[in-house]
């Protein structure tokens, strides 16, 4: 027990999350009957269960909107298909564009879904629906992917938060109705994160919290110890993180070079070896994307350059999970807003194209080394085996064993289902 | 601001006062305004609803009630010199000449531009819209300092038209990229406080709004349209109209860019859907098929606005009511009805009433609330204000603008340096600097009910350990508060004094003053011991709300 809590006497509960609601209502039999039950209540009830699941999630996101051609879905001999060459992979029978030569490798721990199909070509409102399962409105702030991951089998008990990304931009949403707690703890790279840093040392900090606590006891007396009461709780989980042991996690320099080299020295490579580090010690969701993938010109140089930063970590981390023994648990997803077009423009770029685009799923209970769906021989329609946003997001849900049809509610009372329609992809775990 | 000793403040004040007493008559006329009388109807009138109820709280001491008024009118703190003036001062009238002041000063109208801009943003369907965050925040602010009725400020929005760079006013519509059922929604919510959107897809199961209502509704928007704006370097986007005729049906079979808006058949997305006549949910009235787009918008503008339409007047009402007194006569405060139950319906109806008659004169309102019993009582804690509503003023956590606010004037200083100091691209380039950081850590859609905006620990991060504010709170530093006040040789109890007034706006209680003093005698270093002292009372629950 450290000074904080000692002065206190607040005990960091195993949410440790500060919400008013729950600290107002508590559970009562209205709440119960009206579906209000708050998240924290439901945990205690069923945190033993979740956290023995012990799942957890890493997205890597394509910003942009990558080719499909010129990665999993390439088209050689078609004139679509450009001058993309293809390698065959480890698993038989299975072709990637020679772009993503580690990832070919690793085929047989790949499910790639080639027939991806959506309506949404403009990149926020894509990027809003393949991370939310909704299309973006006014009325509803829909919870981004991260966010509900972390409110149903988020570790409560862990000192670190439960949804981490890595390379934050607004667009990619956050807890929204879920509320501020949900939101991603965010990173702009894989460098410490910011405000974590002991500005004054430990013992100081102490000396500090302990100033604190004594101003706030008077203060709680002049008649607001329901806002002290959660103040303290918020300050003891942030003080608890900051000073916990499980921080060395954010620390990659703590890696050996060797395997700092496996990943790749780039960004992303950091980004996913952060990711490894942060899900081994208890973080339930991570999101690291990257940019560049709005290849309206020059596509194919481009798209070649990208795959040289992301397909050597993407693979290494795979790999690295299952060398780890965490795979099994660790559902991993290669993906971006959208796909390009078929038809290569006059300036040699692709442009938007949601119709028919691919994305590959790793680990979590995915089987590997198989291909879903399938596109006309040019690449313009899904003719096998179409999968929507929502079928995607349920397919999550099954890999993360959360249940889809649970209803949250929304400003305005109106019940949300964590998705709604699709069902999920079942051949994915077949 | 040299700082000096309380003593010398308190020495120096007599000439203060005196012009204060010199004044006094003429404030005393403005005083005798509707807004006292109105505020003495709402008092009576609450108590008779919620019985004793309402007017068993005291009412707020004044250091308080300085520092609530203060931060709810202008969005900042007090200086030092205002609350010992203001509790110094004997006139029976001090509350409303402060209200006065406050009003007059032009943060007041920044501050409810920054209010209003979180509410219209805050809801977008995309991001794009943040571009348009700063115009919004201005259009506003001049507004409310130029002392615009809510009714032309209600016009201007839904007939907007022109550059969203420029046009501050075609906020509400840029946040939904014009899409005719979102900004019909909304045009809804923020100024009817009617959530008539849920009626979109279904009837409502609780309201009375059909579905067909809700699209007669958006019938008067399909002629409006967001378009990308390039000229040079700038990127923008422009609201236009476009009254020609329909585009080719696009290819996902949907008729976006037709002049009439058509409900989808839920049967059947792909069908045309049906023709939707502009119709007015509230009264009936209606416009023709085929009217243009200004003259469909400035119809919808009159009708909104109509000193017969009680909803206009309330929902502000309740929205300005629910910020200044903590609690709404309804909740969540857009969501009026029609069939929810109001606490106090008759107060609400009175005031709303007033507020019409004085032509929506949105500083009048904010005179009358702060002037009730009901604004200035002592507050309670939210969870256990609720058995007894109105019976006393609840916190409220600072917004993200107060709180940025907050630091700089305790602190001292204009602004913050920038964590991040070259400029930041994309969308979220809106707001930039040091304060665009805060509002995107500590910022909150203002429409929510406040039991659900949490903290989060990346604010608590933010007032712990960030290098901008350990910058400020440095007393090793000859330009920082403690630098300064260090160099004046005050006492312990004096400097501890000097941190409470200006973080807190009040003196330190005695158990206060001594735990600061403690410390400080107790720590071989007085400057670090003084850091630490600052550092708590910045990082204190008290600081981070209004009570």
């Amino acid at each position: 027990m450290n000074l904080w809590q000692r002065q206190t006497g607040v005990q960091v509960n195993r949410d440790g999350v500060i919400g008013r609601r729950d600290f107002v209502r508590g559970v009562s039999a209205a709440s119960l009957a009206a579906g209000t039950l708050s998240w924290t209540d439901l945990m205690s009830v069923r945190a033993d269960d979740l956290r023995s699941r012990g799942m957890a999630c890493i997205l890597l996101f394509m910003r942009g909107g990558p080719s499909q051609f010129e990665t999993f879905s390439p088209k050689p001999g078609h004139e679509h298909g450009g001058d993309t060459k293809v390698i065959d992979t480890a698993a038989p029978g299975i072709q990637f564009a020679d772009n993503v030569p580690h990832m070919a490798k690793i085929a047989n721990e790949l499910a790639v879904i080639r027939s991806m199909t959506m309506k949404e070509g403009n990149h926020v409102r894509a990027t809003y629906l393949m991370h939310t399962g909704y299309a973006p409105t006014a009325s509803v702030k829909y919870p981004t992917l991260g966010a509900l991951v972390a409110k149903e089998i988020g570790d409560k008990t862990t000192d670190l938060p439960s949804f981490v990304r890595i390379g934050d931009r607004a667009a990619d949403g956050g807890g929204g109705m879920l509320g501020v707690e949900y939101d991603a703890f965010s990173m702009s790279n894989a460098a410490a994160p910011a405000n974590t840093n002991l500005p004054s040392g430990a013992d100081r900090y102490d000396r500090r919290l302990g100033l604190l606590s004594r101003l706030e006891s008077s203060y709680a007396a002049q008649g607001s110890s329901q806002e002290v009461a959660e103040h303290q709780k918020l300050y003891a989980k942030a003080a608890k993180m900051i000073t916990s042991a499980k921080m060395e996690a954010f620390q990659l320099e703590r890696e050996p070079d060797s395997m700092r080299d496996a990943y790749g020295r780039s960004e992303f490579g950091a980004g996913c070896l952060l990711a490894r580090r942060l899900v081994e010690a208890g973080v339930t969701f991570v999101e690291v994307s990257v940019n560049g993938w709005d290849t309206h010109d020059n596509n194919f140089e481009r798209v070649g350059k990208l795959c040289g930063q992301v397909d050597q970590p993407a693979a290494q981390l795979i790999a690295d999970l299952k060398q780890r023994g965490m795979l099994e648990k660790t559902l991993v997803v290669w993906m971006g807003e959208f796909g390009r077009t078929p038809k290569i423009n006059p300036r040699g770029g692709r442009d938007h194209f949601p119709k028919a685009f691919n994305l590959v799923m790793a680990g979590g209970g995915v089987r590997g080394g198989q291909v879903i769906g399938a596109t006309d021989p040019g690449g313009n329609e899904v003719v096998e085996r179409p999968v929507s946003a929502q079928d995607l997001f349920q397919s999550f849900c099954k890999s993360l064993a959360i249940d889809s049809a649970k209803e949250n509610m929304s400003g305005i009372g109106r019940p949300i289902k964590i998705v709604d329609g699709g069902k999920p992809v079942d051949e994915l775990f077949a | 601001m040299k700082s000096s000793s309380l003593r010398q403040k308190f020495s120096g004040l007599c000439l203060l006062l005196l012009l204060i007493f010199a004044l006094a008559p003429q404030l005393a006329q403005a005083q005798k305004s509707p807004a006292t009388d109105v505020a003495k109807r709402i008092d009576a009138s609450l108590a008779a609803e919620l019985g004793a109820a309402a007017d068993k709280t005291p009412l707020a001491d004044d250091e308080t009630f300085l520092r609530r008024v203060t931060l709810d009118l202008i969005g900042d703190l007090p200086t030092p010199e205002e609350v010992i003036a203001f509790v110094l001062d004997s006139s029976p009238n001090k509350r409303a000449m402060a209200v006065d002041r406050l009003l007059a000063d032009k943060r007041y109208g920044e501050n409810w531009g920054n209010y209003f801009r979180d509410v219209i943003l805050y809801r977008r369907s995309d991001e794009r819209a943040l571009l348009a965050g700063p115009t919004i925040q201005k259009y506003f602010a001049d507004q409310f300092n130029g002392g615009a009725g809510w009714d032309a400020i209600a016009r201007d929005f839904i007939t907007a038209r022109g550059d969203v760079r420029e046009a501050g006013n075609t906020g509400v519509i840029m946040a939904q990229m014009g899409q005719p059922p979102e900004v019909a929604a909304e045009m809804a919510r923020i100024f009817l406080g009617i959530q008539i959107q849920c009626a979109q897809c279904h009837d409502h199961p609780t309201d009375r709004w059909k579905r067909s209502q809700f699209h007669e509704l958006v019938a008067f928007f399909p002629r409006l349209t967001v378009r990308p704006v390039r000229d040079g370097e700038k990127r923008s986007f422009a609201v236009v109209s476009q009254d020609a005729q329909p585009r080719k049906a696009p290819k996902d079979g949907k008729y976006r860019g037709s002049p009439e808006h058509f409900m989808p058949d839920l049967n059947d997305p792909s069908a045309k859907g049906t023709e939707m006549t502009p119709v007015f949910f509230l009264t009936g009235k209606k416009l023709e098929l085929g009217t243009p787009d200004v003259k469909r918008r400035s119809t919808l503008a009159d009708w909104f606005t109509a000193k017969g339409n009680p909803w206009f007047a309330k929902a502000f009402v309740n929205r300005i009511w629910f910020e200044m007194v903590g609690s709404g006569f309804y909740e969540p405060i857009d969501d009026l009805g029609p069939d929810r139950e109001a606490t106090a319906p008759k107060t609400l109806d009175i005031l709303a009433i007033a507020f019409a008659n004085h032509d929506y004169d949105v500083k009048w309102l904010m005179r009358a609330i702060a002037a009730t019993n009901a604004y200035q009582h002592e507050s309670v804690s939210r969870g256990t204000a609720s058995s007894s509503p109105f019976a006393a003023n609840i916190p409220q956590p600072l917004r993200a603008d107060q709180i940025y606010d907050a630091l700089t004037t305790a602190l001292g200083v204009d602004d913050f340096d920038s964590a991040k100091p070259e400029r930041i691209k994309g969308y979220r380039g809106g707001q930039q600097g040091a304060r665009g950081e805060f509002n995107r850590t500590f910022g909150f859609d203002p429409s929510l009910p406040r039991d659900e905006v949490a903290a989060s620990i990346p604010q608590a991060l933010v007032l712990m350990n960030s290098p901008i504010l350990q910058r400020a709170i440095s007393a090793n530093a000859g330009s920082t508060l403690l630098g300064r006040l260090s160099s004046e040789k005050l006492n312990d109890d004096e400097i501890v004094a000097e941190l409470y007034l200006r973080c807190l706006a009040r003196e330190p209680k005695p158990d206060e003053l001594h735990a600061c003093v403690s410390h400080i005698s107790t720590n071989k270093n007085r400057s670090e011991a003084l850091e630490d002292v600052l550092w708590a009372l910045l990082n204190s629950t008290e600081f981070s709300q209004r009570k």
